[in-house]
């Protein structure tokens, strides 16, 4: 078994180093700016010169987690992004795009996908596994899927998380390339610690599915619950983006009629690992409620890829 | 404990600048053929060494009857080298089949367009930049081929595609998987030519892997992708092995963001672990495809890291990187099957561009082609930004 | 020339990002690549030859080249007078 040893978030919303956040946390109507602390305490200047705001989100987070988990090196490193440095990335392709001469190279070495679990490797001095998963929105659940792959490895420690960023030139692109009238754009970085071992009373990952492909998602839900000799009546709470409704799927959210059902993309906002926000949300929630038992996380935000992750709360 | 399960490699596609097919690059191997020269394309700089794939987007388009759509470079090579390698199998109610690829700038060649008239205020396609980002560039080579499920995307740099392969690997001896296609792709863009001419690293001559007056590297493009199958899946599809993969590693130099560690220290572990995992002493390894990108940093660490684990009994070593450039994502994916076919036919790959061993340790590559050889086991190198180190190991199917 | 080395010390802590630090941190002999001095490391080192070529017009082909011209503000004011002289 998997269970979450430590767990960190810098994002919009007051949600670093906020036991109990989630359960007060108001929808966002305007992005406005991510919550950070002083990332001074958490990285010395001489890398944090050179870091964006992804890069600085991430390791301050994952920086937390080490200190929350306090079990010293993690065997691994493992990071989803959806569409990584951007920032970066958008800085170096202007460049290329607008200067002659030799090029300032920080931005093009800042811009890899990898550099999130690379600064965090650096700041560590971790040597072990170091994994970079970008998957849209199932970037998060298959680096979940890595990591839960180590532990039945043989490791003991993994530190996992995702984390993006939104730029300007992102709100230009999504308001001609998406319809529907979804959360604002949002940063947000999730990391956490997972241990096979269990200390005290907390919450155990079950088991995590991602499927690719327009299959009937109904069936898929319940092909994972059988799977773990759960009905739907035995999940004490929902996770899911947005609601049932807004997302069409009324006849779905019925059968959970029964079930506490909670969405997590309208205080995230929007970005493409933001389940890893839902993730930490329903984690606090089940640290704050014992009574709460299983949980199932469903990210259908892409139309065509589904995300399941199913937890459980456990006594030590 | 349970004897771990078999991995089989049942099939092979590529594209690279020496070859679309796996015959064709065979071919030039053999002949000693590079593929870099400079490049024609209006999107490039003019008189550039690169490894450049030898056919146009729209040849692609033509070669893939494809229907109209948005399709970034890097798709439409991926679907080459996968559709070559899938040769056309069919999904199994009772084989859980998954997809994984590797890039490190997804469709970049289509958003450095967009962006270059986006800038100029010119009326521009918002549409066209669906295909920016990595994920969605497998997705359409999975859709191509009819695989659902388990599809995902790895991006580490230039070891992207090691990773791939190793994660289809370990997701088939976990048993989460039976039978997976594994690889990667990256197509030149501006972006990375820029890239790596910021850092200084780009030759604006032929790059000389593992040379001691080497000064760089030059880029390529190109995809590889391999098909990996436990037994019960050879068992239902009855496909031949063509050899096994029995080792792979991944580890963090955690030294630089850049610059490899002058110890060759995450290196040294990425190699040792891979071997371990293959079960093998260092002197069971019968050929190296090394990373030998050409840089300065890179062949002198991987020097290092290689005498770390092999000290004077070093196996015959060589960079293909001459051939084809250095392809990124794709280099692990393409450098494995060119380690697969060593393995298959016998052969130890020339070094190209090779005249004088590195001063610091003396090292020197295959630089004929041998034939007739009796090769067991392949270490495969590949070596990226942020310290990412990964090895694999090929071995023939009665190892 | 100390003109251009108040000048140079501006443009590295801007070009380098070096948020903690102020142009009367820097002495004219402070061993810029030191790990006592500002501890600069191989992407500043290239940093400083953007820098070059685009406030001074000074094209460094070689970086072999800039590790001498880059020991301090001395040495690198020095670098800017010979060329600029050629």
């Amino acid at each position: 078994m998997h269970y979450i040893k430590a767990a960190s978030s810098i994002t919009h919303q007051p949600s670093f180093q906020q036991k109990g956040f989630a359960a007060d946390l108001s929808p966002l109507s305007v992005a406005g700016e991510v919550i950070a602390p002083n990332y001074k305490e958490y990285i010395e200047g001489a890398l944090l010169r050179r870091m964006g705001k992804i890069l600085r989100m991430s390791v301050a987070a994952a920086k937390d987690v080490i200190l929350q988990a306090d079990a010293g090196q993690p065997n691994s490193i493992v990071v989803g992004t959806g569409l990584g440095c951007l920032l970066e990335t958008e800085k170096f392709l202007t460049n290329t795009l607008t200067l002659t001469g030799m090029l300032p190279p920080t931005a093009f070495i800042q811009s890899t996908h990898n550099t999130i679990a690379g600064q965090i490797s650096l700041i560590l001095e971790n040597h072990g596994y170091n994994m970079t998963h970008t998957q849209n929105t199932l970037s998060f659940e298959h680096a979940l899927i890595d990591a839960r792959l180590l532990l039945d490895e043989g490791q003991e420690l993994v530190l996992v998380g995702a984390a993006d960023e939104s730029i300007p030139f992102l709100e230009e692109v999504s308001r001609n390339l998406l319809t529907a009238s979804l959360p604002v754009l949002t940063s947000g970085a999730s990391f956490f610690m997972l241990d096979t071992r269990v200390a005290e009373a907390t919450v155990a990952i079950i088991d995590v599915k991602v499927h690719f492909g327009a299959e009937d998602r109904g069936a898929i839900v319940f092909d994972f619950l059988k799977e773990h000799d759960l009905s739907y009546p035995a999940i004490d709470l929902l996770m899911t983006p947005l609601s049932m409704q807004q997302q069409g799927l009324d006849s779905f959210g019925k059968v959970f009629a029964g079930t506490r059902q909670h969405t997590y993309l309208d205080y995230s906002g929007l970005y493409p690992s933001a389940s890893a926000f839902g993730f930490h949300m329903a984690i606090d929630m089940m640290q704050m409620d014992r009574r709460i038992g299983y949980t199932l996380i469903i990210n259908n935000l892409s139309a065509n890829s589904l995300g399941l992750i199913l937890l459980k709360n456990c006594e030590a | 404990m349970v004897p771990a399960a078999k991995i089989s490699i049942t099939g092979l596609g590529i594209v690279s600048a020496i070859g679309c097919g796996v015959e064709e690059n065979r071919r030039a191997l053999v002949e000693g053929q590079s593929g870099i020269g400079t490049t024609y394309s209006e999107t490039l700089p003019e008189g550039l060494l690169v490894g450049a794939v030898k056919q146009s987007d729209q040849e692609l388009l033509q070669r893939l009857r494809l229907p109209n759509g948005y399709y970034s470079r890097t798709s439409l090579l991926g679907m080459v080298a996968a559709r070559e390698a899938w040769d056309g199998q069919s999904s199994h109610p009772s084989l859980r089949t998954g997809f994984i690829g590797a890039t490190s700038v997804g469709g970049m060649d289509q958003t450095e367009q967009f962006y270059k008239q986006y800038l100029q205020g010119r009326k521009v396609d918002f549409k066209s930049l669906i295909t920016h980002d990595s994920g969605y560039t497998m997705e359409v080579i999975a859709q191509d081929l009819g695989l659902t499920g388990y599809v995902n995307t790895i991006s580490t740099a230039c070891s992207s595609s090691a990773n791939a392969i190793m994660l289809g690997a370990r997701l088939l001896q976990q048993g989460r998987l039976d039978r997976v296609l594994v690889g990667g792709v990256d197509p030149l863009s501006m972006f990375t030519i820029q890239g790596f001419r910021s850092l200084m690293i780009y030759d604006e001559a032929w790059c000389k892997p593992f040379d001691d007056a080497r000064v760089g590297l030059n880029l390529g493009e190109g995809a590889a992708f391999m098909v990996l199958e436990n037994e019960k899946s050879i068992e239902i599809t009855g496909r031949l092995p063509i050899c096994r993969l029995t080792g792979w590693a991944n580890a963090a130099d955690a030294y630089h963001q850049t610059a490899s560690s002058p110890d060759g220290k995450g290196a040294t572990l990425a190699i040792g672990q891979a071997l371990q995992k293959a079960g093998l002493f260092p002197e069971e390894v019968s050929y190296i495809n090394v990373h030998g990108t050409g840089t300065k940093n890179n062949d002198l660490s991987e020097s290092i890291a290689m005498q770390n684990i092999f000290g004077d009994k070093l196996p015959p070593f060589s960079s293909t990187k001459a051939y084809t450039g250095h392809t990124l994502a794709a280099a692990a994916a393409i450098e494995g099957v060119y380690s697969v076919l060593a393995l298959r036919d016998g052969m130890l790959l020339p070094n190209l561009n090779f005249s004088t061993p590195l001063a610091e340790t003396g090292l020197s590559p295959i630089v004929e082609l041998q034939t007739g050889q009796d090769l067991t086991s392949v270490l495969s190198n590949s070596f990226g930004f942020g310290g990412n180190n990964s090895s694999l190991v090929f071995s023939s199917n009665g190892y | 020339m100390d003109q251009i080395k108040q000048e140079l010390k501006k443009q590295i802590i801007e070009q380098l990002n070096l948020e903690d630090v102020a142009v009367e941190d820097i002495a004219d002999d402070t061993l810029l690549f030191a790990s006592d001095g500002l501890a600069l490391d191989s992407i500043d080192a290239l940093e400083l030859i953007v820098l070059l070529e685009k406030f001074y017009g000074i094209q460094v082909v070689n970086p072999e080249e800039g590790k001498t011209a880059f020991k301090s503000v001395d040495t690198m004011a020095a670098y800017i007078q010979q060329k600029t002289a050629q």
